[in-house]
């Protein structure tokens, strides 16, 4: 069968089932006393229903017979009622728990699992889609839980069965050994499923990991499909993936569920020998009619609990592959290891020595890069896409792993390696070229590194990044809810926002990769002063894409290919004539007529005429 | 002008649906009714829906037809008794071997059956999951932009997945156990009739039973469904949270809020655990476990007490106790029935509640379909953002010819953007109207319109496929060639050349980080080749190298020619291309004209650009001259 999507990705693992299975009982470690008593009422409750055909026996027994125990059955009703009583009130503490662990289990692997994915490098998320590992963590969060509460009764069938098995064996050994030669038969016959059963339940957990994704790319990028028109061939890449997820689910439940019309043909075939022989030997004189009737119906309660030990191992096959995508998940390791060193305040060093840097082995972007940047001094990043801009400031901020040794990368000259990575980073100012933010209000945004800040505290860094006048225009002012992304707002105000954000942090470090999205020149000044006076004090790093920063740092970097080409202040470079004034007089001639004239003739004597 | 929509050939497709279709509607949306009504006739209509039904009734008479054939077999072996303890006493044989064959092959036969009804039931589960998931995905597409604003994606995902889903639950173990409990009730009552004509007051207590089990069902049913409607919502904020958390990874991270993140998902988390311990406690409290109990006993002191006045015989008891206890299986399989079929009916309402949202943008009921020469009216527009109360734009008029450029110039949130989308009508507006070559847009077929609009956005999004792909968006008109051919145009050849795969590579959000300028040479590549007449470019980029300024610059002059164009730009090079300037300023226009005129009257227009690079007015005033 050809699937499309359903590969496994990078970080799936096969476990053995005694692994899984560890495991699997190591996260119910902590429920051990509550699973302790839901085991002995299950027991308790499980005697109590194997008596249950005894004293019916007793009471068929009593009406064969000429003369009658009026007493002895009027008590064996009595005790058959309070047997069931009894049975309701067990069953139902043993199912209060059963619920509470079983809720609490799959919050624990949720909980866990969101964590270790939060935990994950940021080139994990490069290379793996959102939708797929928000399924993982819900959908097959959700699918170990129902497969847990279905497996406990595959225990509980396992007491009945001794309880049962241990009266019937004293009635008729003969009868009662047939079990026994049928049983394993039937153990056979289900173990083979087992493979078949993890497989299709794999590969239909993935199908829908896959519709999730893939409504969750387009649900994203729905608006560019309305422009172009384009949700008819949306429409037709979706029903080959949901049509793909009935087919790889149904042939899930195929296989699942011709099980049971085996299995219970071999049963009705046992009951047919049953009815003969034991016919027979009630003809013979050799068993009464009572012990016949408790025979088979003891048959009933113990095939039932059987049979549900039997599937329980395929069945269960469903909960391991959902165990074995959440532990991968969880077991995924990061390239980074972050070490326990924890400044008090950093001064802003920053040294890169001898780095090698590649996001694929063929495509090196820095290879001995060598860089020194004093605390306080700002140091600008100029050159073009592919240079390895953006990719100095992730290495910087520890997001992505670099391959030279420990020493290539310092902060007051300790080794980045050794650094306590949360306490870093908030000391690490950073702005991302594209503005995120959250569904939430505005304020909360802003004080989204710093969830104490105080009203004043916000309104200060608003001002700062020239927010406070468009912001009190809005619905709710600070209040307003701005959706995921903060799609309601334009991408000035987006960018806006993302500096007040950075500013209440007050880092010591402060990193800026500018936004590629232009805004109106208005605005970009009061983002340029605001950036000029934060830049005051902090080291700062800026990935220029918009020459009128440049000319305010210290210095300025000019990189090609990882290489520095030049460096020194916008007067010094200019002076050079070198890469740099070429790329500044570019940009002031785009701004000119000369550049005009030069590109547009035909079509400004267009318009003219 | 106006001309029928397309050449109806005698089979529609998917595509043809959209033709002829507005935003929102299929013309043949079976299900459009149904969900108006609510989710139970809406889930019965699917249940119904072409061959479903036919798979519902097969699956239905092959169960009712095991079950009859299953309890027949306890009473085989009743007559079975009878005919040993018969021949025990009139001294003949019994013909055991009769009774063992007949038992034999109706019980084998049931399972034979068995086949059937499940591989009727499966195909039947997941093809309702596939069609209902179809039916709310195609309404997602046919919902307005101002809809999809207001979405968490997490929240849909949750929809289209996990709601979805419950609905293939409904069939199993929803009705399948549904159907058992009923056989579990009806058969065993029906044969007791059958088989003790004379003493059908046997069936007193298996019918009062029946009445009280009935009542308490109801109540938890009842009991069931509010909390189930918070357990759907909070399993959609949770995949909300979660997807939102991993959107923004890179300022979880470079903020160090890792912390804060995770405990927003545990505090969800906890919600829907709390839930769910207390929906199992309404399951384990599940009275007609009770009942039964009650009932069996009854049962068996009923029986006694007939058999004390020999009005019935040992083997009659063993089949009345035998038929009795089958009652036993109605509890458990009701339990799980109605716990899924109410699960189902919540999902419903939760995937009807999004499809039934109004989606304001819809097709006119005789669409215009034209080619467009490219004037471009604004009639006094007003526009505030569905769920919102603040103009966004105000009383906005001007006209542009066919093939001029229009530049848009404003601080922001001044309106540009918004302003610009209103033309491919992703937003219907409040006030006023828009019209292209005199004719209201809204009365253009949407596929009309917007076939005939490029935009290239601010911020372009590309989907996670080939750099192929992402050009022609997989439409299979256009060889390989001529979207290399129009990637030269848009300046995009090289840099995808220079890709490790060139243009198989994959390019989505996260795949290849592509820089803001490539991404927007992409998105004019995609504007090239869908040669619209009314282009809609929101000047995203300010590159910073020498060479990739160039190429934009001329990828966009390039596309600009002989279209209509409107035109975000703060670029002086740019806004020179321009025939008029619309200075926007709080939704409002404050000024029109000329760079010139502008720079000399607009106060608005002056506070824009007077700041770039330091330059002074009269030197931005000088650079005219």
């Amino acid at each position: 069968m050809a699937f499309y999507g359903l590969d496994a990705e990078d970080y799936d693992r096969i476990y053995s089932d005694r692994v899984l299975l560890s495991r699997i009982i190591r996260i119910f470690k902590p429920y051990r006393k509550s699973m302790f008593i839901i085991i002995l009422l299950m027991l308790i409750n499980s005697i109590a229903f194997g008596v249950l055909p005894v004293l019916t026996r007793t009471i068929i027994e009593q009406t064969n017979q000429s003369s009658y125990s009026l007493p002895l059955v009027v008590l064996t009703i009595l005790i058959t009622l309070g047997l069931n009583l009894l049975w309701f009130i067990l069953h139902f503490i043993m199912q209060t728990i059963l619920f509470r662990i079983v809720s609490q289990v799959s919050f624990d692997l949720r909980f866990k699992l969101n964590y270790a994915v939060l935990l994950q490098d940021l080139s994990f998320f490069d290379k793996f889609p959102t939708g797929k590992i928000v399924s993982r963590v819900n959908n097959d969060g959700a699918r170990f839980g129902e497969m847990i509460h279905q497996s406990i009764g595959g225990l509980a069938s396992l007491l009945i069965l001794v309880v049962v098995i241990v009266p019937m064996l004293t009635i008729n050994v003969i009868i009662s050994s047939i079990v026994f030669i049928v049983v394993p038969f039937l153990f056979v016959l289900t173990f083979s499923f087992r493979k078949i059963v993890r497989k299709r339940t794999l590969f239909g957990q993935r199908s829908l990991a896959l519709v999730n994704a893939f409504v969750q790319e387009t649900m994203s990028g729905i608006q560019i499909a309305k422009t172009f028109r384009q949700e008819g061939k949306l429409f037709k890449e979706f029903n080959v993936i949901n049509k793909q997820n009935n087919k790889v689910n149904r042939s899930k439940e195929y296989a699942m569920n011709m099980l049971w019309p085996l299995i219970n043909s071999v049963i009705y075939i046992l009951y047919g020998v049953l009815l003969y022989f034991g016919g027979s030997l009630i003809y013979k004189g050799t068993i009464s009619v009572g012990d016949w009737y408790l025979i088979f119906q003891s048959f009933g309660l113990l095939f039932n609990p059987l049979l549900q030990l039997v599937v329980f191992w395929p069945q269960f096959q469903q909960g391991m592959s959902a165990a074995e995508r959440i532990f991968s998940l969880q077991d995924a390791e990061a390239d980074i290891e972050e070490g326990d060193y924890i400044f008090s305040d950093i001064k802003g060093k920053l040294e890169f020595n001898n780095l090698n840097f590649s996001y694929t082995p063929e495509k090196p972007i820095f290879q001995n890069f060598n860089l020194n940047i004093e605390p306080g001094e700002s140091v600008a990043i100029v050159g073009h896409t592919g240079a390895g801009k953006t990719t100095l400031a992730r290495i910087l901020l520890r997001l992505y792993e670099f391959q030279s040794d420990n020493d290539s990368v310092k902060i007051d000259g300790v080794s980045i390696r050794d650094l306590k990575l949360n306490e870093y980073r908030r000391q690490v100012g950073y702005i991302g070229q594209v503005p995120f933010l959250w569904n939430d209000t505005i304020e909360n945004n802003i004080k989204y590194g710093l969830p104490n800040a105080s009203h004043e505290e916000i309104l200060s860094v608003l001002e700062q990044a020239g927010g406070v006048e468009w912001v009190e225009e809005l619905d709710s002012g600070l209040n307003t809810q701005i959706m995921e992304r903060g799609k309601v707002l334009s991408m000035g105000q987006k960018q806006l926002l993302v500096f007040a954000r950075v500013l209440l942090q007050n880092p010591s470090i402060l990193i800026l990769d500018e936004a590629t999205a232009s805004v109106d020149p208005f605005t970009e000044t009061k983002i340029q002063e605001a950036m000029e006076k934060a830049m005051e004090g902090r080291t700062t790093i800026v990935i220029a894409h918009r020459l009128v920063t440049v000319r305010h740092v210290d210095r300025i970097i000019v990189l090609d290919d990882g290489k520095i080409m030049e460096e020194g202040n916008h007067e010094q470079l200019m002076k050079k004539g070198g890469y740099y004034s070429k790329l500044y007089d570019t940009y002031f001639k785009h701004q000119s007529y000369e550049f005009l004239e030069e590109h547009q003739p035909s079509r400004i004597k267009d318009t003219g005429a | 002008m106006r001309q029928q929509e397309i050449e109806k050939s005698s089979v529609l497709s998917i595509e043809d649906y959209f033709d002829i279709s507005s935003e929102i509607n299929l013309e043949k949306d079976p299900f459009e009714n149904a969900r108006l009504k609510g989710p139970r006739s809406w889930i019965l209509s699917h249940l119904f829906y072409r061959k479903n039904k036919y798979l519902l009734l097969l699956y239905v008479v092959l169960s009712i037809i095991a079950n009859f054939m299953l309890s027949f077999t306890i009473v085989i072996i009743g007559y079975a008794i009878e005919d040993i303890i018969l021949s025990i006493g009139g001294g003949f044989a019994p013909n055991i071997l009769y009774w063992t064959i007949v038992y034999l092959s109706i019980s084998l036969g049931t399972q034979i059956i068995g086949v059937g009804q499940r591989v009727s039931r499966i195909i039947l589960a997941q093809y309702l999951e596939e069609e209902a998931r179809k039916e709310f995905y195609m309404s997602l597409l046919g919902k307005s932009q101002s809809f999809h604003d207001r979405q968490a994606i997490g929240d849909i995902m949750a929809r289209a997945t996990n709601d979805v889903r419950f609905l293939n639950f409904l069939i199993n173990p929803g009705i399948s156990n549904l159907v058992v409990a009923l056989n579990n009730i009806i058969v065993p009552i029906a044969t007791i009739l059958i088989v003790f004509p004379d003493l059908s007051q046997l069936a007193i207590i298996p019918i009062i039973f029946v009445g009280a089990f009935l009542f308490s069902l109801k109540r938890y049913v009842t009991k069931l469904t509010p909390l189930f409607r918070s357990r759907h919502a909070e399993f959609g904020n949770m995949n909300a949270i979660l997807n939102e958390s991993l959107d923004g990874i890179e300022v979880i991270k470079s903020m160090a809020q890792e912390i804060q993140s995770i405990e927003k998902y545990r505090s969800s988390a906890v919600i829907f655990r709390d839930i769910s311990i207390k929906a199992g406690y309404i399951q384990a409290r599940y009275y007609p476990r009770l009942l039964i109990a009650f009932a069996i006993t009854l049962g068996l002191t009923h029986s006694f007490i007939l058999n004390y006045y020999g009005l019935m015989s040992v083997a009659e008891i063993i089949i009345f106790l035998g038929l009795l206890s089958t009652l036993r299986n109605s509890i458990d399989s009701s339990l799980y029935s109605f716990f899924y079929i109410k699960a189902a009916s919540i999902g419903a309402e939760r995937l009807i509640e999004t499809m039934l949202t109004e989606s304001e943008i819809t097709n006119p009921s005789d669409p215009i379909v034209k080619k467009i020469e490219g004037k471009i009216t604004f009639e006094k527009v007003s526009f505030i953002y569905p769920g919102t109360s603040n103009y966004v734009l105000k009383n906005i008029s001007f006209t542009v010819s066919p093939g001029q450029t229009v530049a848009i110039v404003g601080t922001t949130g001044s309106g540009k953007t918004t302003m610009t989308k209103l033309i491919s009508r992703l937003y219907n507006v409040n006030e006023g109207k828009i019209t292209i070559d005199n004719i209201n847009i809204q009365n253009y077929s949407l596929k009309s319109l917007r076939d005939q609009i490029a935009y290239i956005e601010q911020d372009v999004f590309l989907f996670s496929k080939s750099a192929y792909d992402n050009i022609s968006f997989g439409r299979e008109e256009f060889s390989k060639e001529e979207i290399i051919e129009v990637a030269k145009e848009a300046q995009a050849h090289d840099f995808i050349s220079e890709l490790p795969e060139n243009y198989e590579t994959s390019v989505g959000e996260r795949g290849v980080q592509l820089s803001g300028g490539e991404r927007q040479r992409i998105a004019i590549a995609r504007a090239f080749l869908s040669d619209p007449r009314i282009l809609i470019l929101d000047d995203a980029s300010s590159a910073i190298d020498a060479k990739t300024e160039e190429k934009i610059q001329n990828a966009i002059s390039k596309i600009l020619r002989n279209r209509t164009t409107l035109l975000i730009t703060h670029r002086l090079s740019q806004i020179r291309w321009a025939d008029l300037i619309i200075v926007l300023k709080k939704g409002e226009i404050v000024a029109k004209g000329s760079h010139r005129d502008l720079l000399i009257n607009s106060e608005e227009y002056r506070k824009i650009f007077i700041k770039r690079f330091d330059k002074t007015y009269s030197e931005l005033i000088g650079a005219e001259d």
